[in-house]
């Protein structure tokens, strides 16, 4: 694990290494290297296989966080790697042509963060959502509850007290 | 009298649809050679709330599109507003047949996070209860095969002994389907007093199942017909589709995270996961049987090693305001599936900020499933979905 | 492919003469597991209320209901459930502070009409309220929260029995924030404690590290948060929800945690009180003890100008001559009234209303009158003997210490009383033989018995630790007096205080009789009030309550509108009572000034 680290230093000059437990480590990837440091950890250091692409949205920083973790079943050793992008036009290089399966994960990116990666195959088809208008919902500042407030009606009569304020409003209104 | 022959059934493949240059089918519906067809969302060939698009000529399909979004239930983004003790009644749903790796997973998340040890009794049940859910889900699994091919009989048999596990679900946590047993920091309770005993009784149904189902199935001609040779996934593609567990041990490489990366007590544990290289449904089937061997023999020797007695939860923070430290994480375990992993990212609140759950399904389902169904026989669907164990929760959350 | 997979499958066949396994009445033939999630129960006497299981519900599935009127350490609300949204997780039950709630075993419920299924488990009858069976957490395994107290550090006792140093030594970080975590923000203590502290919302500041803000919530309800951090009487522990299971939280250390970690410097920035308005509105305010400092610090902040009148050469009533160094150092003190005196609250030393100034030339230089003057008169036994001049009381042995007068200390003393006062006598004077003697030799006694003394266990338990004798339930009969000095106390065994009705009728056994010895005896069985300093026209006016107290209203104003008082001599007695006095009347007082008609029940 720490030489693949350090040959990753070398050659992309990833940053913010954390290895998390023996066989997992985080490192963090320019953007333009992110695609180029995959392909090599698949074609030439054995991370022939993709555990999982995601994204983290970090609203506060206008940033978008994806990973791209990928596993070396051989060596069983994993390495995710961040790559920061910007959450306005949040656009990524596909990485279609190294695995068929990474198109499944760009296409849900796309509809529930809004992260485009153009070239991917069926990347603007809708995967889970049909028919949806709102903003991408796995984004930070689309609010579950007032969606599903104003989606479905709460049961009529539901009515909650707290305790201290229920407490003083019997017992000491006036102080 | 050859048999062999008097079975055989050698499709003649159409040569349709004629491929582009990068090697697409070229599909015109208008030549009318080709129909659309719908497997699902409401077809009991399909493996639960997803449908197949499918566009069949004659009775072969030349192309298959995976449709979710049929239960989208939006699980990783509730979680982001949940307190991390709240993530974990919801985070069972996101798979139903196996609810307890989520439980597992979510709560190893939240213990590496936050540097929690799990007391060595608590270990043992939570392994106890994940080779429980294995076996429930593998009764079914197993004769389900062959109930794609209409054969439903073991299906019942094993149907019934799965009731009998969740009797013990029932007794051990509280609940049959959603156990929520395993908790942050621990497990919630002890073996019950005579846990063991009856436990054990039903391991003996099983045995006398895997026997019955075994000269039910796999000395069965017509299941071998069917079968043998049906949706072969060769080696290159564990890793280009995502191929994980069974499927892939079907196709001779070893796939098992309690083998490769053991955890909890699987490394006390003495067991080999069966490979075999045939790689199409009977192989991967055959798997299954094996897996459910096995976890019959790893449930026995987990009630002969572990404690009766001990610690079942580390203390944690008060669960109200438990806070984690920014950080991240990616925890897996050893599915009925294949292997099944949670990615989660704390930031300093008492919230997660982003839940992502990988099961194998996620690709099976999808990447693998539309290639595998290029060229096969419509009636060979719900066989080859099944082979695959997809399950639609896994893949929507 | 061969012959035997043709005829295998066959072998199928052998299971027709098997019995069937389907149970055919599973509502009667199938009860849930011993340690089935069924229907909630709840035993709603155990119960108080504290919405905690509301809070960590993740369905919403809870609401708090009325129930009954609340009463200190419960909130009266129950909770009921909607079951149109329960997932019987059950993080309820195990989350349930008293261990009131549990689900039964019983699964099948059918009824017409969907609103049935919104119940309160234990108000609304179920035929499932008796199941012995269903969810519990099981016993001793686990909590969500920590049940046990963060130890705070005290000296030992032979680290504390020779000097008056602080002998409680404060939390550090890591033990607060430990402490602090305890709590389930259920609020239930806010209305148990006098002055209504936000606690929960302090408590948090400390879990966050958030040391300003925590100042900020103090000092919206208590301007003595060092003073009432070390040696409050904390109500609000005895009715805090985890206490129900195990410790309370630590309130009282919490707060001293605040005021300990932020220096006095900060204070005004903190607390935005650099530059308060003023209205040119005069108030008096007679004493300075927690009451008048309290009702200072409120008025000022309003405008007010504020002159407290303060027989004493320094503030701070008992708080200062009353309680000892080793509980309350006088740094402590100082801190909480130099911050008040600072927001321009002006105080006058060694000034005695009544004697000095009379109470009606208060009357006309202010505004309004503020008189939190205390119990200063220490009350005598009246047994024969009690009159020699080596009998003394508590207060004024303890007043004299804290203004570093001389005193009596003989090698051996009696002290009469079992409340908190005679224990602050007896621990100061055995510190002060040990000084002298190099031995403790005090014996202190009292009418109650030893499991119902006034005194709080851990006074008992360490004036013990420190060499003192505590030897309750023995009632003084007379001092032996030989060649004018004290030489004992004689006593008769008490077996019993009050008598069936609940009246103080003490039955003594006379036959049983003990004696101690002693040069020197403490009174210590209480104190009265001192109204010298009202004259006896003034009186006529003022309206006295059954027990000789002056009545006033819910904003401590007397029946005379000009003059409010709170207090020891109203209400308590302990500080927190005065600074919440202090406070309303505060409010009154500028209600009354402004001429805001304020007539509030009481
Ligand atoms: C030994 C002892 C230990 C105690 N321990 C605790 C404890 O641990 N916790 C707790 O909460 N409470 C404790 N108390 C009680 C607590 O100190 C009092 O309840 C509280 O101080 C009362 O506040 P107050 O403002 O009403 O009066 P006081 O604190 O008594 O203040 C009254 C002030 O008015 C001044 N004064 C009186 N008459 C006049 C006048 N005519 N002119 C000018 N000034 C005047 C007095 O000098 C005094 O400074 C203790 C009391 C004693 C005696
Ligand atoms: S059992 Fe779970 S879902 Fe039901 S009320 Fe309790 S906490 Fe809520
Ligand atoms: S947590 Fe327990 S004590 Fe508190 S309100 Fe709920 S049932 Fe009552």
């Amino acid at each position: 694990m720490v030489e693949i680290l350090k040959e990753l230093e070398d050659r992309f000059q990833v940053t913010d290494l954390v290895q998390q437990k023996d066989h997992l480590a985080f490192v963090s990837v320019d953007k333009n290297k992110a695609i180029p440091m995959i392909t090599w950890l698949k074609d030439q250091a054995g991370y022939t296989s993709l555990t999982l692409l995601t994204a983290v949205d970090w609203l506060e920083d206008g940033k978008f966080q994806l990973t791209y973790m990928i596993n070396n079943p051989k060596k069983n050793s994993q390495i995710a790697a961040r790559v920061m992008i910007d959450r306005e036009n949040a656009t990524m290089e596909s990485a279609h042509h190294l695995w068929e399966s990474i198109r499944i994960y760009q296409r849900e990116l796309k509809e529930m963060f809004g992260i485009d990666f153009p070239g991917s195959p069926e990347v603007d088809e809708s995967f889970i959502l049909e028919g949806w208008v709102d903003i991408p919902p796995y984004r930070r500042d689309f609010d579950t509850k007032k969606y599903s407030d104003e989606t479905y009606f709460p049961r009529p009569g539901r009515q909650s007290n707290d305790p201290a304020e229920y407490m003083k409003s019997k017992m000491y209104p006036n102080e | 009298m050859d048999l062999t022959k008097m079975f055989q059934f050698n499709a003649d493949r159409s040569s349709y649809p004629e491929l582009d240059a990068n090697g697409k089918p070229i599909i015109d519906l208008s030549s009318h050679k080709y129909l659309k067809l719908w497997q699902g969302p409401q077809h009991p060939g399909v493996t639960g709330n997803m449908s197949l698009e499918l566009t069949v000529n004659g009775d072969e399909i030349v192309e298959s599109k995976t449709h979710v979004g049929y239960l989208h239930r939006g699980f990783e983004k509730l979680m982001e507003r949940r307190k991390f003790i709240q993530c974990f009644p919801t985070c069972i749903r996101m798979c139903v047949a196996e609810p307890d790796p989520n439980e597992y997973i979510l709560s190893a998340c939240i213990e590496e996070l936050s540097g929690i040890e799990v007391p060595e009794t608590a270990q043992w049940l939570r392994t106890l209860a994940l080779e429980m859910a294995r076996l429930q889900v593998l009764l079914r699994g197993v004769p389900g095969q062959a109930g794609t091919f209409s054969l439903g009989l073991g299906y019942q048999w094993g149907n019934y002994i799965r009731d009998l596990i969740l009797d013990r679900f029932e007794e051990l946590t509280g609940g049959r389907v959603y156990h929520m047993y395993i908790l942050p920091g621990g497990v919630r309770g002890l073996l019950p007093d005579g846990f063991k005993k009856r436990m054990e009784e039903n391991l003996k149904l099983v045995d006398e199942f895997l026997v019955n189902i075994n000269d039910l199935m796999y000395n069965n001609i017509v299941f071998k017909q069917r079968a043998v040779g049906l949706a072969v996934i060769p080696v290159e593609w564990i890793d280009q589709y995502g191929v994980y567990g069974p499927a892939a041990r079907a196709a001779g490489i070893m796939r098992d995270v309690r083998k490769t990366h053991p955890y909890l007590k699987y490394s006390e544990l003495d067991f080999e996961p069966y490979t075999t290289t045939a790689s199409d449904v009977y192989a991967r089937s055959l798997v299954r049987w094996h897996d459910l061997k096995m976890t019959v023999d790893l449930i026995r020797q987990i009630m002969a090693k572990m404690p009766d007695k001990g610690e079942i939860k580390a203390p944690t923070p008060n669960v109200m305001h438990w806070r984690i430290p920014k950080g991240e994480t990616y925890v897996k375990c050893e599915s009925s599936r294949g292997e099944y992993g949670m990615y989660m990212v704390t930031d300093g609140s008492d919230m997660p900020r982003r839940v992502n759950l990988k099961g194998p399904s996620y690709t099976h389902a999808t990447a693998l499933l539309e290639r595998l169904l290029i060229n096969a026989n419509i009636a060979d669907t719900a066989a080859i979905m099944v082979s695959l164990a997809t399950c639609p929760p896994e893949i929507e959350r | 492919m061969s012959i035997k997979d043709l005829l295998t499958p066959f072998t199928a066949w052998k299971r027709i003469t098997k019995e069937p396994v389907t149970i055919r009445d599973p509502f009667n033939d199938r009860p849930g597991a011993e340690r089935y999630r069924g229907f909630h129960k709840n035993d709603v006497n155990k119960c108080i209320g504290c919405g905690t299981c509301e809070d960590i519900c993740e369905n919403e599935a809870i609401d708090m209901v009325p129930f009954k009127d609340p009463i200190s350490g419960d909130s009266g609300l129950r909770p009921r459930l909607d079951y149109g949204r329960c997932c019987w997780c059950a993080l309820c039950v195990d989350v349930c502070t008293t261990n009131s709630l549990t689900l039964s075993n019983e699964y099948t419920w059918v009824t017409v009409d969907p609103e049935d299924f919104r119940y309160t488990p234990g108000v609304d009858k179920k035929a499932w309220d008796d199941n012995e069976k269903g969810w519990k957490k099981p016993e001793g395994s686990y909590e969500f929260y920590n049940i046990n107290r963060v130890e705070m550090h005290h000296l030992h006792p032979e680290d504390r029995d020779k000097s008056f140093v602080e002998m409680v030594k404060g939390y550090s970080r890591e033990q607060a924030i430990a402490e602090a975590d305890r709590c389930v923000e259920c609020g239930i203590c806010t209305a148990t404690c006098p002055a209504h502290m936000g606690i929960p919302e302090y408590i948090k500041a400390v879990r966050h590290e958030d040391m300003e803000e925590g100042l900020r919530i103090l000092y919206e309800t208590n301007p003595l948060p060092e003073i009432c951090g070390r040696i409050c009487t904390h109500k609000c522990e005895t009715v805090c929800s985890i206490g129900h299971k195990g410790d309370p939280l630590s309130i009282r250390w919490l707060k001293r945690y605040i005021a300990d970690n932020v220096s006095s410097d900060k204070y005004k920035e903190i607390l935005n009180t650099k530059d308060l308005s003023n209205n040119h509105k005069k108030v008096a305010i007679i004493g300075s003890g927690p009451a008048g400092l309290s009702a200072a610090h409120y008025l000022a902040l309003m405008g007010y100008q504020c002159t407290i009148f303060e027989q004493y050469e320094k503030a701070g009533g008992m708080m200062r001559y009353g309680i000892p160094e080793y509980r309350l150092p006088y740094d402590s003190i100082d801190k909480d009234i130099d911050y008040i005196l600072s927001l321009g609250v002006d105080i006058k030393y060694n000034t005695r209303i009544g004697t000095d100034i009379t109470l009606e030339q208060l009357n006309k230089d202010y505004n309004a009158v503020f008189a939190g003057t205390g119990l200063h008169l220490g009350r005598s036994t009246g047994i024969p003997g009690s009159d020699n001049e080596h009998v003394y009381y508590a207060t004024d042995l303890l007043r004299q210490i804290t203004a570093g007068e001389e005193i009596e200390v003989t090698d051996q003393i009696v002290v009469i009383g079992g409340g908190n006062v005679a224990m602050d006598i007896t621990r100061s004077l055995a510190r002060m033989q040990n000084q002298k003697f190099g031995k403790v030799n005090i014996i202190t006694t009292a009418l109650e018995r030893e499991k119902n003394l006034p005194a709080d266990l851990e006074e008992v338990v360490e004036s013990r630790e420190e060499g003192a004798i505590i030897n309750p339930g023995w009632a003084p009969q007379s001092i032996e007096i030989e060649n004018g000095r004290p030489v004992g106390l004689h006593v008769i065994k008490c077996n019993s205080l009050f008598d069936d009705t609940g009246r103080f009728n003490p039955q003594c056994d006379i036959t049983k009789k003990e004696f101690f010895p002693g040069s020197m005896i403490v009174q210590s069985i209480g104190q009265g009030m001192d109204l010298s300093f009202v004259n006896e026209d003034f009186k006529k006016d003022l309206e006295f309550g059954s027990r000789g107290r002056v009545v006033t209203n819910a904003y401590f104003q007397t029946s005379v509108k000009w003059f409010f008082m709170g207090g020891d001599i109203i209400e308590g007695p302990d500080v927190i009572h005065g600074i919440a006095n202090g406070h309303k009347a505060a409010i009154g007082i500028d209600n009354y000034i402004q001429g805001i008609d304020f007539t509030p029940a009481k």
